[in-house]
């Protein structure tokens, strides 16, 4: 099929469609059937981070590796439980960039 | 140029009645948005619908009152008016599905020999007809990329179906419509002629 017979057709198809239907009165009929939006609840959310970072904190309040890690990190000292401390703080940090920077993207 | 500015302008102003609408719970701003777009999604349902008015108003009630519903999940990724296109479209087939309206497609047959056209004042009643022998796809196709004038890219959004068979579809269908309307061209050429 050439050009000018496909533009003939496309033509006649856009004479045969009728464009937008006139409101009359459909506009307001379906706003007095809107119901009342639902407001998203947060709060399971924020308590469920709240408890999580209580729990991780009170598991990891025992650990020795991170006291220590903690202490000699305070007294400049860079033992491998100061690195190690800082590299799961560094990699923490990491995800949350990354998780921004995706929920960025996609609004 | 003015056109695409036009459509950016449009697609702009709807973003931010929707923002309105999520952040302020704003019905107002839903009314505009409604009223904006009811003339050419409930254009979009008769035609998909064959005309069938109340049929049509009915299921642009519900394409409303979901997207009213669903709007949150609206990302600005496509216009709001396509992806209005898309959640009518998503009730068309659901209704399709429960009456088995597709089925349809077994009066194909009787349709293929429908006798050539006489008058030229028939040329739109034959194109209605030769609309109806294509298969639901490819009518699907024509009406949102020529007669709703949307882009390959966004029919393929509306209809969820892969651009390289939105393209194949459109071409097909134009092909199947230039054949049933043959009559209509000879004719055109000898009048030409004489």
């Amino acid at each position: 099929m050439n050009e000018e017979q496909s533009d003939a057709i496309e033509l006649l198809l856009r004479r045969q469609f009728d464009g937008p239907v006139p409101d009359e009165d459909f506009s307001r009929q379906v706003m007095q059937r809107l119901p009342q939006r639902r407001r998203r609840v947060t709060w399971p959310l924020w308590s469920g981070i709240l408890m999580g970072a209580v729990a991780c904190w009170l598991a990891l309040l025992s650990s020795p590796l991170l006291r220590a890690g903690w202490q000699d990190w305070v007294n400049d000292h860079w033992s491998a439980s100061a690195v190690t401390v800082l590299l799961v703080m560094l990699g923490m940090a990491m995800l949350a960039l990354v998780w921004g920077v995706a929920e960025a993207e996609d609004r | 140029m003015a056109c695409v500015a036009d459509s950016a302008a449009e697609a702009h102003i709807d973003r931010a009645l929707v923002t309105r609408v999520l952040l302020g719970d704003d019905r107002s701003a839903f009314e505009q948005l409604l009223r904006r777009h009811q003339g050419m999604v409930r254009a979009q349902l008769r035609r998909l619908l064959h005309g069938d008015a109340a049929a049509a108003d009915d299921l642009a009630q519900e394409t409303f009152l979901l997207a009213w519903r669903k709007l949150d999940q609206f990302r600005g990724d496509a216009r709001f008016s396509t992806w209005l296109y898309r959640i009518a479209y998503t009730c068309f087939l659901q209704v399709c599905r429960k009456t088995a309206m597709l089925a349809g497609d077994a009066d194909e047959g009787e349709a293929e020999n429908v006798p050539a056209p006489a008058h030229a004042m028939d040329l739109q009643l034959d194109l209605e007809r030769a609309m109806r022998r294509l298969s639901a796809a490819e009518q699907a196709v024509l009406l949102h990329c020529v007669q709703m004038e949307l882009s390959h890219e966004e029919t393929a959004y509306v209809l969820a179906m892969p651009l390289g068979t939105v393209k194949t579809h459109a071409m097909r269908g134009k092909a199947k419509l230039k054949t049933s309307l043959a009559a209509w061209h000879e004719a055109a050429g000898k009048e030409k002629a004489s």
